[in-house]
């Protein structure tokens, strides 16, 4: 390929979207098929020191597709980006949007602030969903360096970005992950307090919803813990969290499979 | 009938070489070599945010010297073709040669048709990775690349500081004292150059995939103290 040069009127700025366009490479995201399921659960809990994620790890076509897929990605070292959706596009807009922020990043010689992101994102998710049944849902959550906090982001399919003040939930599990959090959430919640609540939020979540795995003991596969705090973005090593899902899962067999009061 | 001037093809090139010369030579000049470890960029820049260096991709960096808005287009043009070739390919297929010969493509070009000539020289250093080994491509104002073993000098007064830095000793040694011996090429017996007018930047494997980062004023203190 020549090299990529524009003339001002032309210019694409700081935008890899744009640049693409220019280019005439699509945007290889393919569209729906028939079947849009959100076979997924994510959650992402503001707390403290910043943000907790929380997403189980299967993929769901007519059986079980996988059981070891990773939904949250380090979109940079302060953001994490999460996805539900057909997995094929969500992968794909993962790939974008990291390689997005990174090139505005080149281009600027400056960061994009956590807004920036969530804002450039509605565009993409636009010009991914829009024309098609909706096949991709992110969620955002990073530390914000500018403002000092955790922040998290949800979004509709048309690419409406909200803002939320205590916790985002997106996928198929929604109704019970965010019953879990809706009864468990409190200001002010410390990290360690969020990493068992979002791990309890997902399990009841694969406990009820058939496109949700939960902690999968046999292969020793367990959902995916993620803390972004002012020390950047950090994936919970294998070992602890089995032993936060091992927790959870004893207190279930203890109270054979009912939830509630102390036995949560 | 007004007949045109004559000029020969050797005055032609000549009289444009000396246009572009002149244009970088007004410039500073900054150096680049091969560490330990990595890749080390210096340059004399007394300006904080207008960067001569600048970061192409995962293991390619960029510099360069002449007239700014000539080397930023070409800068920006570079993170766009590696950006964009690594969507369309992989990652691993950015390579720094590719990149070298498109930049020297562009550069022949504009030097031998008939607009102005670019006022540039411009410089990519690749770290090596498995297959690929550690490298730095000069490209001067007519297209010429050059692949330099050890390290490089760009801009008007490169012929001095070359001596001056081969002079030094020419092993690969640690980033403290490689870092010293190019601000003292660059900087010549006669002067010394305060660390917050010096843009150095290393390629260096820190454990993360992008290895480019810029080393702050107060660390290059510390790396000539």
């Amino acid at each position: 390929m020549a090299l990529p040069l524009f003339d001002v009127t032309t210019d694409p700025g700081p935008s890899f979207q744009n640049l693409l366009k220019m280019l005439s490479i699509p945007l290889s995201v393919p569209g729906a098929t028939d079947d849009p399921i959100h076979a997924t659960t994510v959650v992402a809990l503001r707390c403290e020191e910043g943000v907790v994620l929380v997403a189980d790890r299967q993929a769901t076509a007519q059986a079980i597709a996988a059981r070891d897929m990773r939904k949250i990605a380090e979109a940079d070292r302060f953001t994490a980006i999460a996805i539900s959706g057909t997995a094929a596009a969500g992968m794909e807009f993962i790939r974008i949007s990291q390689l997005s922020f990174e090139h505005y990043e080149k281009m600027m010689d400056e960061t994009l602030s956590l807004e920036g992101k969530s804002n450039y994102l509605s565009a993409l998710i636009q010009d991914v969903n829009l024309g098609t049944p909706f096949t991709v849902l992110p969620l955002v959550a990073g530390f914000d360096i500018n403002h000092n906090r955790g922040r998290v982001f949800e979004y509709d399919g048309a690419g409406g970005c909200y803002e939320k003040d205590d916790f985002g939930v997106i996928g198929s599990g929604t109704p019970f992950a965010e019953s879990a959090l809706r009864l468990g959430y409190r200001e002010g919640m410390s990290l360690a307090e969020c990493i068992e609540l979002g791990a309890l939020a997902i399990y009841e979540a694969g406990d009820n919803d058939p496109f949700t795995g939960g902690p999968d003991f046999v292969r020793g596969i367990f959902p995916i813990v993620v803390t972004v705090t002012s020390d950047g973005f950090t994936e919970q090593p294998e070992p602890e969290t089995r032993v936060i899902f091992e927790t959870i899962n004893q207190r279930r067999t203890a109270s054979k499979g009912r939830a509630g009061g102390e036995l949560r | 009938m007004t007949m045109p001037f004559y000029v020969t093809p050797e005055q032609q090139m000549k009289d444009r070489a000396e246009y572009a010369q002149k244009g970088i030579a007004r410039g500073r000049s900054l150096i680049a070599c091969i560490y330990d470890y990595g890749v080390l960029l210096v340059a004399e820049n007394p300006s904080a945010s207008l960067n001569k260096i600048s970061e192409i991709y995962d293991r390619i960096g960029f510099a360069g010297v002449g007239k700014y808005n000539e080397f930023h287009e070409l800068r920006s043009a570079g993170v766009r073709w590696a950006d964009s070739t690594g969507f369309r390919y992989s990652r691993e297929d950015v390579d720094a040669r590719s990149l070298a010969n498109v930049y020297a493509q562009y550069l022949g070009t504009s030097f031998t048709d008939g607009g102005k000539p670019l006022e540039v020289e411009v410089l990519v250093a690749q770290l090596a990775i498995r297959n690929k080994p550690t490298k730095i491509y000069h490209i001067a104002f007519e297209g010429t690349i050059t692949d330099e073993t050890r390290f490089a000098v760009l801009g008007g007064d490169s012929e001095t500081i070359r001596t001056r830095f081969v002079s030094e000793g020419d092993d690969v040694t640690t980033l403290a004292l490689t870092l010293q011996r190019a601000v003292r090429a660059l900087s010549g017996p006669e002067r010394s150059i305060p660390a917050s007018d010096l843009e150095v930047a290393r390629l260096e494997d820190l454990g993360a995939r992008r290895t480019f980062n810029r080393l702050s004023d107060d660390f290059v203190g510390q790396l000539l103290a």
